[in-house]
């Protein structure tokens, strides 16, 4: 009730000063960047050219397809399983390395913790390179220097996995009550005991649901790193497949689905309770609250230790990597096109840019339309809200691997089958963003306008949206690079692009020429991220 | 409807779960009025206020405004008895991104159909009409400004600026100065009280400041648990006897601590005024 005496809100700062034209010259520099987005993609979207996914000819290659998929072949059931268990052992094992490494990345990359300004540097390299190198590429390298089994892929998924991890860690980091930390530090505790006691209890939710997240988008993944051999469903899929058994590809593939729907689902439901347990907390709290933490903690140990047992990594490969390990890396180099010219080279990349780019503007489209009405304060009604939550939690569980193979076997092309898989598989990812961060909204601005007699789609173009624009365009570049990703490794079903060149250098052993394009698409990749950022810094004007 | 009170109210009651937001509370406002209801957090101000422009539907009684059974509108109806009634609310709710120019022209959303988003998507008018309400709160030249790069104190007058886009006939105004340093405070109750003067507004403004309430408003309504405990101009009114009708009413064990709270928040008004 002392409001009066309370510090006066100021939050005027200098950059109110003059801050029209500057304001405006923003403005007009992030009405540029995206026009040049929106351009591109529109030309990428032309030259992909649709029209072959004629209505009536894929009509007919479906009625193909399916007649040589029915019926689905579920034989050797045991087999099924053992497969359904090793695919969530690696992919859990792979998780797990990338949870734990992703500690000290974060702590070196968070601006508060970092114990000087060269390994923040160095920390948020390592996010960014993790993040843009595909794991697909990286199975691939690693592949030549570990013997076959799951630990190239479990290394492959860690690593990269790194990368967002690690940097949604640094970021909650960042976030962080710095109170706590400085009662200890006045305390004489040490900066271990600070980042121990002072830090960790408050970041640890977010980074268990960073991790459940993480789980996800890797079990999705497990179907594509199956294609360069990594054991389990997705290397199954892609053996059927090459025998055209389309009958037992198409099952493995149902399966591979439901996995991916029901650990979402899972994820979901751990990760509400990590994150809600401190509003339970009351005065007597019951035998399941105070244990739940106990419970969880030795589950998950549990669930790991399983998995370790059962994804049965070659160990002993860490001892003799060492040896091959210089020859290996010497052999990427002199960086080298190979057989293709600088100017093919540059076409391939294009190719694989262009898919990403229509891919995104399909997804962007459909899911600012979804994700709108996802979020509880512009749905229409709550059951709207939940279908279009479940809707998209459902497209979210289909591996873009599958529905590229589905939509290049039906359609019987590349690119453009490729760029609407991506497309869909965006809507999933992006449809959800959009709509939490529609969520996340202030509501009081949209109570004002409401109060002002203003209608349902006035409030949400007038304050919503303006509130949520920020996130959508961080979430929308987000998800470009994703696709650019994406795309590349879909050249292993056929899609085209820089991707295919790279695995006809893998298979030639002409690794030079494969890291060649993995930098081209890292550089892309990182070109993309630095335009996000800019436009980030662009949209606080 | 002629002759219609500005506000007539008849044994509002609501319940948030099991709890008595509102009970009973009856209050009939004349056009041109300046209420000021006081109470502490908790008495029901706010609610009683979202009553006025249905942001909250009563759980019993009536609420009629500008002659029109409130609780019964729905949609359009709505909508226009909405744009009748201006708010201003204690945390501006002003979206922070968007240029004061634009924050002030949603205030015409009403008026106009299907949404908006950038400035030049207003008729020319209505923009001459916004800057004309921002010199008028003492704005002028900030339109092109980030909401959020203002002060507080200038943020509550773009609110201001806001609900007058709206051509409103009611004021509402809930804590408006509740979030504000003392000098800022004192330029936006003044402003209030002006702008309802000039345009003949009917004015009801919520404050928990004994001390505030008596020297802004006409009349004082006082709010306790929910209950109307005061009702008087405040012409002639001192604050002692204000002190005395709140301790005949509140039960001996909360009273004390509840006195306590009042003249705190009275001596911070003071403290204000002296600084």
């Amino acid at each position: 009730m002392t409001a009066l005496a309370t510090p006066p809100v100021q939050t005027a700062t200098p950059r109110a000063r003059g801050g029209a034209g500057r304001r405006r010259a923003a403005s007009f520099a992030i009405a540029g960047v995206l026009g040049v987005f929106v351009i591109a993609a529109i030309i990428a979207f032309i030259t992909l050219d649709f029209s072959g996914v004629g209505f009536q000819k894929s009509i007919v290659s479906a009625q193909r397809f399916f007649a040589r998929m029915v019926p689905l072949d579920f034989s050797d059931p045991g087999e099924l399983v053992w497969l359904t268990l090793l695919t969530l052992a690696i992919v859990i094992c792979g998780t797990v390395v990338a949870g734990i490494l992703s500690v000290p990345v974060a702590y070196w990359a968070a601006r508060n913790t970092s114990p000087h300004p060269s390994l923040q540097w160095v920390g948020r390299a390592i996010t960014v390179l993790a993040r843009s190198f595909p794991e697909l590429i990286l199975i691939i390298i690693l592949a030549t220097m570990f013997s076959l089994g799951s630990l190239p892929g479990i290394l492959a998924i860690g690593l990269h996995s790194i990368g967002m991890v690690g940097k949604l860690f640094a970021d909650a980091i960042e976030q962080i009550d710095e109170g706590p930390r400085t009662a200890i530090r006045a305390a004489g505790g040490t900066k271990f005991q600070q980042f121990a006691s002072g830090i960790l209890p408050q970041v640890t939710p977010s980074w268990i649901a960073t991790i459940l997240h993480r789980n996800d988008i890797n079990l999705r993944a497990s179907a594509i790193l199956g294609y360069v051999g990594m054991p389990g469903l997705g290397y199954e899929l892609s053996a059927s497949i090459q025998r055209l058994d389309y009958k037992r590809a198409m099952a493995i593939a149902l399966i591979l689905f439901l996995l991916c729907v029901a650990m979402e689902i899972i994820s979901m439901v751990i990760r509400k309770m990590v994150l809600r347990s401190g509003h339970t907390a009351s005065a007597k709290p019951s035998v399941w609250e105070r244990s739940r933490g106990a419970v969880m903690g030795w589950t998950a140990l549990v669930v790991v230790v399983v998995s370790t047992f059962i994804a049965q990594p070659a160990w002993g490969d860490f001892l003799t990597i060492w040896t091959v390990l210089p020859e290996r890396i010497a052999s990427f180099f002199p960086l080298s096109t190979g057989d293709y010219t600088w100017a093919q080279a540059l076409k391939m990349l294009w190719d694989t840019i262009s898919i990403a780019l229509a891919g995104t503007l399909i997804g962007v489209v459909l899911s600012s339309i979804i994700g709108s009405l996802a979020a509880e304060n512009v749905a229409v009604s709550r059951a709207a809200r939940s279908w279009a939550r479940l809707g998209l939690l459902a497209v979210r569980g289909i591996p873009e691997l599958i529905l590229a193979i589905v939509l290049i076997l039906v359609t019987g092309l590349g690119g453009s089958a490729a760029a609407l898989a991506l497309g869909i598989g965006t809507v999933g990812m992006l449809g959800k963003l959009l709509a939490d961060s529609i969520e996340e909204v202030d509501p009081g601005p949209e109570r004002a306008l409401k109060a002002v007699g203003a209608s349902r789609p006035q409030v949400y173009f007038s304050s919503t949206l303006p509130q949520a624009s920020p996130a959508f365009i961080g979430h929308i570049f987000y998800a470009l690079d994703a696709n650019v990703r994406a795309a590349t490794v879909l050249a292993v079903v056929g899609a085209g692009g820089v991707g295919q060149a790279m695995f006809n250098a893998a298979q030639l052993s002409q690794y030079n020429v494969v890291a060649t394009f993995t930098l081209l698409v890292i550089g892309v990749v990182l070109i993309i991220e630095g335009i996000a950022v800019f436009l980030r810094k662009l949209l606080s004007y | 409807m002629a002759n219609a009170h500005a506000v007539e109210i008849g044994g509002l009651t609501k319940l948030y779960g099991g709890t008595r937001a509102l009970d009973g509370v009856s209050l009939t406002v004349e056009e041109g009025e300046i209420v000021v209801l006081l109470g502490l957090s908790g008495s029901g101000k706010s609610t009683l206020l979202r009553h006025i422009n249905q942001l909250d539907l009563p759980t019993e009684g009536s609420v009629r405004v500008l002659g029109e059974d409130v609780a019964t509108l729905r949609g359009k109806g709505l909508r226009s008895l909405r744009s009748r009634v201006g708010v201003v609310f204690q945390q501006f709710e002003l979206v922070g991104s968007l240029s004061v120019l634009e924050n002030v022209l949603t205030g015409s959303l009403a008026r106009l159909r299907g949404p908006r988003l950038g400035t030049w998507m207003y008729p020319r008018e209505l923009r001459t009409t916004a800057l004309g309400h921002l010199e008028r709160v003492g704005l002028a030249g900030r339109e092109h400004q980030r909401a959020d790069t203002l002060s507080g104190g200038q943020q509550q007058r773009v609110a201001i600026a806001r609900a007058l886009m709206q051509s409103p006939e009611i004021l509402l105004a809930d804590e408006p100065v509740a979030s504000l340093d003392p000098e800022s405070s004192q330029q936006v109750m003044d402003l209030i009280r002006e702008i309802g003067r000039e345009r003949g507004l009917t004015v009801i403004c919520s404050l928990h400041q004994i001390e505030l309430a008596m020297s802004w408003g006409d009349r004082l309504v006082g709010l306790r648990a929910g209950k109307v405990v005061l009702d008087t101009p405040t012409s002639g009114i001192d604050k002692a006897s204000v002190m005395k009708i709140y301790s005949a009413v509140a039960p001996a064990a909360s009273l004390e601590s509840e006195l306590e709270a009042l003249q705190h928040a009275s001596v911070g008004s003071i403290r204000a005024a002296a600084s």
